[in-house]
C-alpha cells in the first residue's frame, strides 16, 4: 500500500490524538477518588449481528461499538462490516475515536479508521458529531479524509418505536457521499448509496434481543455504475435475522 | 387565675351565642339538658373536691384521675402550652367522634391551633363548605372546655354512675399523640 | 441488639475513672487519638456478608451484622463513642445522617478533614448528642450505602418526651437488589432509560387515541420527543425488592400491638433511589416528627417518602386485627409490606395497587404559576382533604371533576392517586411543634438549580457536577436562604449536612425543620437556615446514583473572624 510522506505523519498524529486524549480523562477519576466516588464508565454494545439473506449471496454483517471514558471525554472504539458467506470480507472498517462532549445532547469526535476491505485497505482521518437530535433520532453524521486525500461523508439516523416495552421497531437510515471516485474501491462521486433499515427486537432481557428485519440498499450515479460493472446490482434487498447485544 | 378563667368563660359565652353552644360550652351552660349517661355538669360550689390539671404540648399532669361514683369535681384546667388544648370528659368513642367535629372545626377555620375564634366575622365563610350554621350548632358538649395557650379554664362535673371514661384533648391529633388521661372510679 | 460484630457497654465515666484511677482511658487508633470517658460506647465491625431476602440469598454489605445496622437507642445530651472497624477491603465511612456534630465526626470523606476508614483500620467516632428524634446511619463511601450499610437512630429527649406511646418501632423502607450497583450507574450511564419497563409504548399511544383523540395524542407524543424528555421517568432504578427493616413482602416484618394501644413508627427512608408513597390502610396516622423534629401532630392518611427523611408517625389501633403496612414506590414497580398485628403470624389484606402517575408538563418548569415559597405545597396531594367526619368535600384539590368510584388516571409527579377523602400530607401541613429559635430575616439568598441531563445521565448541581463544583460560601452566623430551583424533571431530594434548613412552607414561625428536602420536579422550594455549625459539609441531592453522579457540593461555614 503506497502512501505519501505527509500523510503518514498525519496518520501518527491522529493515533496519538486517539489515544492520549483519552488517557487525559483517567485524570479526573483520580481526583474523584478522594471522595470515593466513581466516574470512569464503558460500555461494549455489539448492535447488529446479522445474517443477511438476499437473492443468491447471503453475508454475515456487524456493527459493534465500545467505549470507555467520563462524561465529558470517552474514547471509542467502532468496528462494522460484512462478509458474503465463504467469501473475504466486502466490508470492514475499524474506527478509534476520541468523543468529547460538546452539548447537552451532542459529542463531538475525532480519530482514525481503518479498512481493511475492500481492498485495497485504507486510514482515514475521521471528524464525527453524534447525539440525539430532537424527537429522539439518534444522528451521527461522519467526514473522512483517507490517506491518498479522498473526502468522504457518512450520515445515518436511527429511532426506536416500541411496540410494548419490550418488542421494539427500529427504521434505521444511511447515506453515503464522496467529493471524489475512488474506482478501485467501488465509490463514485456524490450521493453513493442509502441504506433503509427496518429491524424488529425482542429484548429477552435488556441487553440481549433478537429480531428479523429488512435491509433495503441503493446504490445511486457513479456508484450504481461501477457496481453494475462488477456485476453487482444497484440495488439490493435483504432479509435479515440477527442478535443485538451488551455486555 | 381567676381573670384568665373569666376570660375563658366570656370567650366561650360569646362565642356560644354565635356557634351556639359548639365545643366550647363548659360548665357555664350546665343545665338538665345537658345530662350525659354518665354524668353531669355541675356548679363550682357543689364540688367537694378540686383538681388541678396541667396541659401541655401535648399531654396531661397527672395523666390519672380517680373519682367515686356520685362525687362532683371542680377541674382547674392549666395550658401551659403553646397550643390550644381541650379538656374534656367522656368514653374513648365519644372522643373519637368528637375528634371528627374538631377535626371539621380545625377545617373550617372556627378553631386555629392556637385559639378559637369568638368574632364571627372573623370566621372564614368560604371554608364551611356549604356548611350551614345550624348544622356547626348541633356540636353542644357539655363535657368540655377549649382552653388557649397560657389560659386556665374549669369544668365541674359530676360523675354518676361507674364508667370507662377518659379525658382529653380531642383538637386535631393531641389525642392520638398522647393527650389523653384515664378516670378511674374507686370503689 | 445483638449481632455479629456488634458489641455495646455503657460505662460511667466515673466507675471507669474509679477502676482505672484516672480521668479517662487512652486509647490510640491509627493516627488519632481519643479519650474514652463516655457514657456509650460501641464497637461497630463493617463486614462484607449475605442477607437474605424473601427467601434469596445476595451480597451485602454490614454495619454490626446485619441489615439493616442494629437501631442506635441514645439520649440527649449523652456522649457516645464509636469505634469503627473496617473488615472490607475497600475504605468505608459512617455518616449521622441528621445529627449535629463537628465536622470531621460527620464521617463524610473528602469533607471537613475527614478521611475514609482503610481496610483494617479503626476509626473512632465520638460526639455528644445535641438534639432528640429519629435519624440514621448509613455508609457515605461510594456505593456502599445501598449494598445494605444503614440502620436507624432513636435519641430520647432530655427532658419530656411530648409523645407518649405504649410501643415504639422504627420501620426502615428501603430498596434492594441483587445487582451490583456500580454495574447498575454503568448500564444508566449507557442508557438512561435502561431500568424503565414503563415507558409508553405504541399501544399506550392507540389507547390514548381512543381517550383524548388522535390529535391530542399526538401532539402530546410530540411535545416530550422534541424535548427529548419521557413522562414516564419517576424512576431510574427498578428491578428493587422493597424492604422494611430488612425484610422484603414475603418475610412480612411484624410489629405487635394490644388494641387500644399506641403505637409510635419511626419511618426512616434508607432506599438508594426510591420514594414512596406510605399508608395502613383502615388506619390514619399521626404525623408527630419529621426528619427527628417535632412537628404539631397532624392526622393523615399516607404520605409521600423521600429518600433520607425521617417521619414519626402514631396509630391508634383498637380492633383486634392485623394491619398492613404498605409503601409503594411513585413508580409502582413494587411494594414494601410489613404488618401491625395483636399475634405474630397474623397478616393484613395486601391492599389494591395504586396506578402510576405521569409526568406533567408542570413537571417540566413549563408552568410555573405554582412555584414560589409555597411550592412545595403539594408535595403530596394538594389539599387537606378531610375524612371521618362523613361530608362529602374531601376530594376538594386532587380529582375533583372525578366521580367518586371511578379509577382515575393520576397526572403530574406529585399525585399520588389518593383516593377522595383520604388525606395525604402535604410539605404544607408541616409545623414545627417549637417557634424557630432564630426569627432574623435571611440577609442573602442563594439559588441552588437542580440540574442534570438525563440522556446522560448526568447530575448536578448549578449545572456543575461534584468535583468541578463551586462550593456554596456562608459565614458563620449568617442567616441565609436558599432556594432550590428544580430544572430537571425528577424530583431530588436534597439533604444538607451538619445543620437543619427550615422549610418556607407557609407555617411563619414554625417552618418545619428538615434535613433533607424534596424538591419536586420542576417545582422552586425555599428554605431559611442560620449557618451556625463551622464546616465544610457536603450538599447533595439523596438519591444515591445522583449524587454518585455528581449531584453534590459544598457548603462552607466559613468561621468567624476573631
Amino acid at each position: 500500500m503506497d502512501s505519501i510522506e505527509g500523510s503518514d505523519a498525519a496518520r501518527l498524529g491522529l493515533a496519538a490524538c486517539a489515544a492520549v486524549l483519552p488517557a487525559l480523562t483517567l485524570v479526573e477519576p483520580v481526583r474523584a477518588a478522594e471522595t470515593g466516588h466513581l466516574h470512569l464508565f464503558h460500555a461494549l454494545q455489539v448492535e447488529q449481528l446479522e445474517q443477511r439473506i438476499r437473492n443468491g449471496a447471503n453475508a454475515v454483517a456487524w456493527e459493534a461499538h465500545a467505549w470507555i471514558g467520563t462524561d465529558d471525554h470517552k474514547a471509542w472504539l467502532e468496528t462494522k462490516g460484512e462478509k458474503p458467506n465463504g467469501e473475504r470480507p466486502e466490508q470492514a472498517e475499524f474506527q478509534l475515536l476520541y468523543s468529547r462532549r460538546i452539548s447537552d445532547y451532542f459529542d463531538g469526535r475525532v480519530g482514525i479508521r481503518y479498512d481493511v476491505a475492500p481492498s485495497p485497505d485504507r486510514g482515514f482521518a475521521v471528524l464525527s458529531l453524534h447525539g440525539l437530535a430532537p424527537y429522539w433520532f439518534e444522528v451521527d453524521a461522519s467526514a473522512f479524509l483517507s490517506d491518498e486525500g479522498e473526502l468522504s461523508a457518512r450520515i445515518s439516523a436511527e429511532y426506536e418505536l416500541l411496540i410494548t416495552q419490550q418488542l421494539i421497531l427500529q427504521p434505521s437510515a444511511e447515506v453515503d457521499l464522496a467529493a471524489q471516485s475512488v474506482r478501485e474501491r467501488g465509490i463514485g462521486s456524490g450521493l453513493g448509496a442509502v441504506e433503509l433499515g427496518l429491524r424488529l427486537r425482542y429484548e429477552l432481557v435488556r441487553k440481549v434481543a433478537p429480531y428479523v428485519g429488512i435491509l433495503w440498499e441503493r446504490k445511486f450515479g457513479d456508484t450504481a455504475d461501477l457496481a453494475r460493472e462488477e456485476g453487482e446490482d444497484a440495488d439490493d434487498l435483504s432479509f435479515l435475522v440477527g442478535i443485538r447485544f451488551f455486555l | 387565675m381567676s381573670r384568665a378563667r373569666s376570660r375563658a368563660l366570656r370567650v366561650s359565652l360569646r362565642l356560644s351565642t354565635v356557634l351556639a353552644t359548639a365545643v366550647l360550652a363548659g360548665a357555664a351552660l350546665a343545665g338538665p339538658d345537658h345530662r350525659l349517661p354518665f354524668g353531669e355538669p355541675a356548679k363550682a360550689k357543689q364540688a367537694t373536691r378540686t383538681v388541678t390539671i396541667t396541659m401541655r404540648d401535648n399531654e396531661f399532669e397527672p395523666d390519672k384521675v380517680t373519682v367515686k361514683a356520685g362525687e362532683i369535681v371542680r377541674f382547674v384546667v392549666v395550658n401551659k402550652g403553646e397550643l390550644l388544648h381541650e379538656f374534656s370528659i367522656g368514653t374513648a368513642a365519644m372522643h373519637a367522634e368528637h375528634q371528627a367535629e374538631m377535626a371539621m372545626l380545625m377545617e373550617h377555620g372556627v378553631l386555629t391551633p392556637t385559639s378559637f375564634i369568638s368574632d364571627p366575622s372573623k370566621i372564614d365563610h368560604s371554608k364551611m363548605g356549604g356548611m350551614s350554621m345550624d348544622e356547626m350548632m348541633k356540636h353542644d358538649h357539655p363535657n368540655s372546655v377549649l382552653v388557649e395557650p397560657g389560659k386556665t379554664a374549669e369544668l365541674v362535673w359530676k360523675f354518676s354512675k361507674a364508667t370507662e371514661l377518659e379525658f382529653a384533648c380531642n383538637v386535631p391529633g393531641h389525642y392520638e399523640a398522647g393527650m389523653v388521661g384515664k378516670i378511674t372510679f374507686a370503689k | 441488639m445483638t449481632g455479629r460484630g456488634f458489641t455495646f457497654s455503657r460505662r460511667r465515666a466515673l466507675q471507669l475513672a474509679g477502676a482505672a484511677g484516672i480521668a479517662g482511658t487512652f486509647s490510640i487508633h491509627p493516627g488519632r487519638r481519643s479519650f474514652a470517658t463516655a457514657a456509650r460506647e460501641y464497637e461497630l465491625e463493617i463486614t462484607a456478608g449475605r442477607i437474605t431476602v424473601d427467601g434469596i440469598s445476595s451480597k451485602a454489605i454490614m454495619m454490626g451484622g446485619s441489615v439493616p445496622a442494629p437501631t442506635l437507642r441514645w439520649r440527649e445530651g449523652e456522649e457516645v463513642v464509636i469505634h469503627a472497624t473496617n473488615r472490607l477491603d475497600v475504605p468505608t465511612s459512617i455518616h449521622w445522617h441528621g445529627l449535629l456534630l463537628e465536622g470531621v465526626m460527620d464521617g463524610a470523606p473528602g469533607f471537613n478533614g475527614f478521611v475514609a476508614i482503610r481496610p483494617g483500620e479503626t476509626y473512632t467516632y465520638r460526639f455528644k448528642l445535641r438534639q432528640s428524634g429519629t435519624y440514621w446511619y448509613h455508609s457515605h463511601s461510594a456505593m456502599q450505602e445501598q449494598q445494605g450499610m444503614y440502620g436507624a437512630i432513636v435519641i430520647e429527649p432530655a427532658g419530656r418526651e411530648p409523645v407518649k406511646a405504649d410501643r415504639d418501632y422504627v420501620v426502615v423502607l428501603s430498596d434492594h437488589t441483587q445487582e451490583d450497583p456500580r454495574r447498575v450507574l454503568g448500564n444508566l450511564k449507557i442508557d438512561p432509560g435502561y431500568y424503565n419497563y414503563q415507558k409508553r409504548t405504541l399501544v399506550d399511544f392507540f389507547r390514548d387515541v381512543s381517550r383524548e383523540g388522535f390529535w391530542n395524542a399526538l401532539t402530546d407524543r410530540l411535545h416530550w420527543a422534541e424535548m427529548r424528555m419521557d413522562p414516564t421517568d419517576l424512576a431510574d432504578v427498578t428491578g428493587y425488592t422493597f424492604l422494611v427493616n430488612g425484610r422484603g413482602p414475603k418475610d412480612n416484618w411484624t410489629a405487635l400491638f394490644e388494641p387500644g394501644q399506641r403505637v409510635r413508627l419511626r419511618f426512616i427512608n434508607a432506599s438508594a433511589m426510591t420514594f414512596f408513597d406510605v399508608r395502613i390502610p383502615g388506619l390514619p396516622m399521626t404525623v408527630v416528627a419529621a426528619d427527628g423534629q417535632n412537628v404539631q401532630p397532624i392526622r393523615v392518611d399516607e404520605f409521600r417518602f423521600g429518600v433520607g427523611e425521617t417521619y414519626d408517625v402514631v396509630v391508634l389501633p383498637r380492633e383486634d386485627k392485623a394491619f398492613t403496612i404498605f409503601a409503594e414506590p411513585i413508580d409502582r414497580s413494587g411494594y414494601a409490606r410489613a404488618t401491625l398485628a395483636p399475634r405474630a403470624g397474623m397478616e393484613g389484606p395486601i391492599p389494591e395497587r395504586r396506578p402510576r402517575t405521569i409526568l406533567s408538563m408542570a413537571d417540566m418548569g413549563m408552568d410555573h404559576g405554582e412555584s414560589g415559597h409555597g411550592g412545595a405545597a403539594d408535595h403530596g396531594a394538594a389539599h387537606a382533604g378531610h375524612h371521618g367526619a362523613g361530608m362529602d368535600h374531601g376530594a376538594a384539590g386532587h380529582g375533583a371533576s372525578t366521580p367518586v368510584g371511578r379509577p382515575r388516571r393520576p397526572f403530574g409527579w406529585a399525585d399520588a392517586a389518593t383516593p377522595p377523602g383520604m388525606k395525604a400530607l402535604a410539605y404544607a401541613d408541616l409545623r414545627a411543634a417549637t417557634r424557630n429559635p432564630d426569627d432574623r430575616e435571611p440577609t442573602h439568598e442563594i439559588e441552588v438549580r437542580l440540574t442534570g441531563i438525563m440522556e446522560r445521565y448526568m447530575w448536578s448541581l448549578n449545572g456543575r457536577p461534584f468535583g468541578k463544583e463551586e462550593p456554596i460560601r456562608v459565614r458563620y452566623g449568617d442567616r441565609v436562604r436558599i432556594k432550590f430551583v428544580n430544572t430537571t424533571m425528577m424530583a431530588h431530594p436534597m439533604h444538607l449536612h451538619g445543620m437543619f434548613v427550615e422549610l418556607e412552607n407557609g407555617q411563619g414561625d414554625r417552618k418545619p425543620r428538615k434535613h433533607v428536602v424534596v424538591v419536586p420536579p420542576g417545582r422552586t422550594v425555599s428554605v431559611v437556615l442560620t449557618a451556625n455549625e463551622p464546616g465544610e459539609w457536603p450538599f447533595h441531592c439523596h438519591l444515591l446514583y445522583h449524587m454518585e453522579a455528581g449531584m453534590m457540593t459544598r457548603f462552607v461555614v466559613e468561621p468567624k473572624l476573631a
